[in-house]
Parts: C-alpha cells; structure tokens; sequence
C-alpha cells in the first residue's frame, strides 16, 4: 500500500504548475475566452513544448508513456488554471482512447504521434454528454455510436455551437452520419473500449474539480486575509474559518480517491467503475462546497464579474454534471454494492 | 388562532384576481414571470408604467394606514393580495424598495411635510428609490459608514460626501435613503443621519457594477456635496431608523418573494417531471424538502405577522432571512441538478442566461444580502439567546 507519487511524476507536476502560473493568469484567460473561438493557439503551442500533450502518448510514438496517475496530479493543475476542455481531451481523454486501440487501426499511430508534438485536437462525443466541447476547432472527432468507434473530421460533422455558464467552454451539438468508411473499431473491440474512456473523462473532471476546488480556496483564503470589517480580518471570525477548514477538508479526503480510481484505470481493474464513481463524487462535492463558501467569504464581491472567483465557480458549476451527473455515479455504486454477488466486507476494503 | 379567511376576505380575493387579469395585458403581457430574482434589470421601463397601472388600481400600499393614502389592508388581505399576485404571474416589483422600506420609515419617523412630499410619489408609480447603506469598508460591519454628512450654517441644509457600493436600482431611482455620518468624528452607532437624497444632481454620480450574471443591478453611488433634501428624525437618530427599515425588510414584502418562490418551485417541478429527473429517487427528496422548507417558511412568516406573542420578543423575525436565503440558495442548486448536464447552456450569446440559470446565480447572493448567514446566526445567538458578543477589533 503507496498512495505516494514517483520523483518523476512529481517534477512534471512542478514544472506544470510553474508554467502556468506565468503563462496563464487570470487576466488573460479572460482575453482568451472573450474571442470568438476562445482558445490561444499560441498558449497551446506553449503548454505542447512542455510536453505535457506528450505524457500519455507510447514512447513509440514521441511520448513520454506515462499513465492516469501522472495524470491525476496534471489534471488538477489544469483546473487550477482553469486550462479550458481540448487541453485534457485531446492529451489525456483521447490519447488513452487511442492507445487502447488494437495497433494499426485506421489513424491511430499517426494521431497519437501528432498528439505528443501538439499539431491536432481531437474533439469525443460520448452520448453521456449532450454536447461536444470544443468541435469548432478540431481536427478529429472520436463518436460513440452503439458501442462502435468513428472517426469523423470537423468537415464532415455538422455542428451548432451552444454558449455555456463558463465561458471557457465551447460546446456544440454535432450532427454525424456513422457510416463503414468513418469505423474504425466495431462494437466488439470499441465498448470496452468506451467504458474506459468514460471513465477517464470522468476522472479527467475530478482531477480538474480538485484543481478548481484548490483555486477556490486559495483565492478566498487570500481575501479572508486581508478584508477587515469590525476592526479585523474577515478570517479571524470563527464562522468564516470554520467554512474555509470545511473546504480543505473536502479537498483533502477527495484526493486519494482520485489516486485510487487512477490506480484502477492505469492497472485495468474490473471494479474501476467503483472507484472513478467514488472520485467523481467527492471531487465535485469539494468543488461545489469550495464554491458555495468562497463567494459567502467574499460577500458581495464575490457575486461580481470583476473577482476571479467567478471564473471557477463557473467552470466547477459546469463540470459537475458533465461525464456523468451525480445521479448516474451513485448509481453505479449502488450497482456495484448491492449485486447479489457484490464485494463487500473487510475483505474487500482495499479492493485487491 | 384562525387559519381560514372569512367573507370580506374572499371577495378583495376576487377584487384583485379580476383586476390583474383584465390589466395584465396588452402592453404588460410579456411582462408576467419576468423582472424577479436575477431578472430585475429587465424591462425597467415598462414594469415602472406597470407600477403605474397598478397605483391606479389602488393596489400600491395597501398595507399602509388610510391616513397615509394606503388601504389598510388587514395581514390576511396582504397575503392574498401577494398570493394572487404571483399566481397572475405579475411583473417584479420595481417600486419595492420605496413601498416596503421607504414609505414605511417616512410613515413611522417622518414629519407631517415629509410624508405629504415623498409618500405620494410612491403611491401614484412615479417615484422608485433606492438604499444607501453598504460602503466599501461596511458591509456586515454596517455602522463603519464613513459617508459624512455635513450642516451648511447658513441654509441649515445637509450635503453629502462620500460613497456607497452595491446599491441595487440607483440607476433607476429618483431618490435614496443614505446613511450618513452627521457627527464629525464619531464611531458605529452614534452619530449617524438618515437622510433621503434626490439622485439627479450633478454631484451624485452612479456607476453599475458588472455582477457574475453578466447584467448589473447593483451599483457603485458617489456622492460629492450633494444636497441631501431631508433628514428624517433627528441628527444621531440613524442607526435607530435604519434598523427599524431592516425590521420592515423582513416583515410583509416577504410574502411576495414567497409566491415568487412558490413559482420557482412549481416550475423545477415541471422539469423535473418532463424530463425524468423525478424519477430519480434523490431529486424526489430534495423536491420533497424543498416543498416542505417553502410551507415552513410560509407559517413562519404568517406567524410572525400575526404577532404570536409567545413567540417571543421576534425571535421568529430573527431566525427568518436565514431560513429563506439557505432554502432559496438550496432551490438554485435543485433547479441546476434536475436540468443536468444542460444546465450549463446559455439561451444565446452573449451570455444570455436561461430563466433557471438566473435563478441559479442570483440565489448564490441570497445568504449574503440584506445580513449574510455568518450574521443571522451572531444576531440569533446574541439577541434571540443573550449570548455573549464574539469579540470585536474595535
Ligand atoms: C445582490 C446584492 C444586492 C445588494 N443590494 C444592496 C443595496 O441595495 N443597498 C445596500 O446598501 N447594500 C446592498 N447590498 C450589500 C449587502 O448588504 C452586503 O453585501 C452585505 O451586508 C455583506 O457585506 P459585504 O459584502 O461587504 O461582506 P463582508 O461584510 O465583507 O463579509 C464577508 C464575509 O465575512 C463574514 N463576516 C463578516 N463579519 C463577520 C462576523 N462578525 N462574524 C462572522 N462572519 C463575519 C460575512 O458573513 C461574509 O461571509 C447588496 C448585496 C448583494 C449581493
């Protein structure tokens, strides 16, 4: 039992961290997200020569080879910098979809190659989402149908942007006519397949909702601090600590879940649905609380457009439902536990 | 005790279910369900002719005393005048603030001159006002106001200098209560003004503030020597009237909001109903308490106004905003999880939010207006249970 993280796993994270910092505050996601197509190209061709599009693509194909659990440190930072949607589902949703693919499918080592030197973006439409994020500007897109695997261009798919309440997203309905030419695996090979890129979207929004819940805090610790009414900090009254302490309480025992369900995703563990549901649940309930007592910290201006605050409390509203509401994740849980033949009892406590 | 109306009841019933059905048309018809919480920016003009149609009516004050041109309307009346009222599905008030919370103070502090000048204007639709009390170093900590308010020797009139911040509707206000510091040099209670200030000067300059809706009901309000019109009460009588405002916050203008709410409710649970989430057996409980937390608001309130006298000196006024605004911040978050993943999307660009989604952002400031949550509890504790005072800095 090693819940710790490798030397390697851990610089990479730093540097990430470091690098965002700098190259993308607040002020100017805000420019970014007001253009039409709302991403930076220029912030992306940064952020590939980190080599963070790079990490999970094979080493064969110009990557670093690393798995979900260097993941689920790099998804955190991603929502802490509020790093919009292509970023995690191109480098990290997608790569893992194309990876698990039987080598020599159509397009598969060519994208993975272009996914490592940051050159393509690949946009998946999985039915648990009503819409895609980020279709405008992809080049490829990954569509579930019936278990099968296609691979469409933007060209071929109809689509219809749709704003969101977080303005870093850019989600379209798409239109898409399967068809022989546009499979790339059949449903035998592709639902299994598709299982597990569900599950690492949705691990991808804990990582981020973790990220986002740390952001949140950080900014309300920070305005607790300094705002001062009867005479004090804000953050010397025991009401407004007690809602803070909350936060990074939610914070903290989420983390190991989503380190768990990484495990179980990089291990192929049978039960992984388990364990990404867990991680889905407590990541986006650190968030929702995260926002819910940083705009009651930061009182009336927290409710402003001009505090950051807003920026991820939106992107934390918008993820919470997306690959897979809570209902949905409950209820695999309660699948899971409650089958006849379920594991349970001290036993199964670890799950090995 | 008596939880039933009685005839004459019945009838003003009938008198304003009729009249908001033959007024709320033709140039008000787009006007139903719209300008509440989170919508309050939208169609100012029209809902202030609306206001208009509705003082014509007779149906402005009608809580006030008949001496104050109201119609004394008994509590059960003011119920089902706001039963009614939302059921119609009429427009926000936008004239709220002048007859909930001006008119009343002018009613209880005013002089004779005083009500004879302002309290027409509200009654006739044609006078909205706005309230004056956060700064930017006073909000919870509301007796820090720094605005100061100084006597000219020789007109004996007071101007103002200073300024306030989150003042909602100034931009569409002919005037604001302002509170202000009349004793140079004193600190919290004492030595505080309220004063009702005409906004049309050019020493008053009013800035809206952009809120994370996206739209700007609030604004940032400067006041640069401006001429204050009237001080109600006495120099140092400040604190004492602006208290007893935030009682009348609290008291009848809520039931409105509650059939606001009840509206809200009624719609999440169409929803939920049309598109399965009632089938989810976690949404029927957070609807099932929703429904329940509403109805306990509702007897609350209806309790409160009868005055129950062992209830205490209004220790169900105390414990009220910190029900509603939690019950209400909670309805937000029920109303984005039965819409699911679609409750992120925008009704159109640029960011045009869909009904829910202004319900949704506007309740994340309902436990902060208007005394957050943080303060309803210190003011429960310490006045309703005489607990001792958490220490203050100063
Ligand atoms: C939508 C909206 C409309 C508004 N409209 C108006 C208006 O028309 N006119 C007007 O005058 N004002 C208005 N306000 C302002 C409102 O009254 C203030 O926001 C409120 O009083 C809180 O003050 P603040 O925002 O400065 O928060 P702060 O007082 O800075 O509070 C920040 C945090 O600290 C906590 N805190 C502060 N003191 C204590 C304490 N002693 N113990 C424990 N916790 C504490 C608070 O609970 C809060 O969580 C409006 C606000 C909003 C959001």
């Amino acid at each position: 039992m090693d819940f710790t993280f490798t030397e390697d796993q851990l610089a990479f994270k730093e540097a990430i961290s470091r690098f965002l910092m700098t190259e993308a505050p607040p002020e100017m996601l805000r420019d970014i997200w007001e253009t039409e197509d709302g991403r930076s190209p220029e912030l992306r061709r940064k952020i590939a020569e980190q080599g963070l599009m790079a990490l999970s693509v094979p080493e064969e194909q110009g990557g670093l080879g690393m798995d979900d659990i260097a993941w689920s440190l790099l998804t955190q930072e991603l929502g802490y910098y509020a790093i919009p949607d292509s970023m995690a589902d191109t480098a990290y949703v997608a790569a893992g979809l194309l990876r698990a693919l039987p080598d020599g499918t159509t397009g598969r080592e060519d994208m993975l190659t272009r996914v490592a030197d940051g050159s393509i973006r690949i946009a998946i439409s999985h039915s648990i989402n009503p819409l895609v994020a980020d279709v405008h500007l992809a080049d490829k897109i990954i569509v579930e149908h019936q278990g099968a695997i296609h691979l469409v261009s933007r060209e071929q798919a109809g689509y219809e942007r749709n704003e969101s309440i977080d303005s870093s997203r850019r989600l379209s309905k798409i239109s898409v006519t399967p068809t022989a030419d546009s499979q790339i695996a059949a449903a035998d090979t592709g639902a299994a397949i598709w299982e597990q890129t569900l599950n690492r979207g949705a691990l991808a929004v804990a990582g981020q909702s973790l990220g986002l819940a740390q952001r949140m805090l950080d900014l309300s610790v920070d305005y607790a601090v300094q705002r001062k009414q009867f005479g004090k900090p804000i953050g010397s009254f025991q009401a407004v600590k007690h809602k803070l302490a909350d936060v990074v309480s939610g914070i903290e025992f989420a983390k190991p879940t989503l380190y768990r369900a990484a495990y179980a995703l990089a291990n192929n563990d049978a039960r992984a649905d388990l364990y990404v549901s867990h991680a889905k649940l407590a990541s986006c309930e650190a968030a929702w609380v995260a926002a819910r007592h940083g705009i009651q910290v930061h009182g009336a201006m927290g409710y402003t457009w001009e505090a950051d605050l807003q920026m991820f409390m939106k992107r934390a509203w918008a993820l919470n439902a997306s690959w897979g509401t809570r209902d949905f994740h409950r209820q695999r849980i309660a699948d899971d536990i409650l089958a006849d033949d379920a594991q349970i009892g001290p036993r199964y406590t670890f799950g090995e | 005790m008596k939880l039933t109306f009685n005839a004459a009841d019945e009838r003003f019933r009938e008198d304003i279910a009729s009249w908001l059905q033959a007024h709320l048309v033709g140039e008000f018809e787009h006007l139903k369900f719209r300008g509440g919480p989170g919508d309050e920016h939208m169609f100012p003009e029209e809902r202030k002719r609306w206001e208009q149609e509705l003082a014509a009516g007779g149906w402005v004050g009608i809580g006030w005393p008949e001496a104050c041109g109201g119609r004394g309307a008994s509590i059960e009346q003011q119920v089902i005048f706001a039963e009614e009222y939302a059921r119609a599905g009429a427009p926000g008030r936008i004239g709220h603030i002048g007859e909930g919370l001006a008119g009343p103070t002018i009613i209880a502090f005013g002089t004779p001159e005083q009500k004879a000048k302002y309290l027409p204007g509200i009654l006739n639709g044609t006078e909205f006002w706005c309230q004056g009390y956060s700064e930017p170093s006073a909000g919870s900590d509301l007796a820090n106001v720094r605005t100061r308010a100084v006597r000219d020797p020789d007109s004996g009139r007071w101007r103002i200098t200073g300024q306030k911040i989150w003042t909602s509707l100034a931009h569409e206000s002919q005037w604001c209560f302002v509170l202000a510091r009349t004793e140079p040099g004193s600190v919290a209670h004492r030595g505080l003004g309220f004063f009702l200030v005409r906004m049309a000067q050019p020493e008053i300059t009013v800035r809206p503030i952009e809120q994370l809706t996206g739209t700007s009901e609030f604004n940032e309000v400067f006041f640069d020597d401006a001429l204050a019109e009237d001080l109600v009460g006495e120099p140092g009588d400040g604190w004492r009237i602006a208290m007893t405002l935030l009682g009348f916050e609290r008291g009848v203008s809520t039931l409105g909001q509650q059939m606001q709410f009840q509206n809200e409710l009624d719609e999440i649970i169409r929803i939920a109903r049309s598109n399965g989430a009632a089938s989810d057996p976690a949404i029927r409980q957070r609807i099932a308490e929703a429904h329940t937390g509403l109805r306990l608001m509702r007897y609350n309130a209806l309790r409160m106004l009868s005055g129950d006298e062992r209830s205490g000196p209004d220790s169900s006024a105390l414990v009220y905003k910190l029900h509603w605004a939690s019950w209400h911040r909670n309805l937000g978050a029920l109303a984005m999880d039965v819409l699911g993943p679609e409750a992120e999307l925008l009704d159109g660009a640029p960011y045009e939010l869909t009904r829910l989604q202004s319900l949704f952002l506007f309740t994340r400031s309902d436990t902060i207006y208007g005394g957050t949550n943080q303060i309803q509890r210190n003011i429960i504790a310490e006045r309703g249970l005489g607990m001792p005072k958490e220490a203050k800095g100063r």
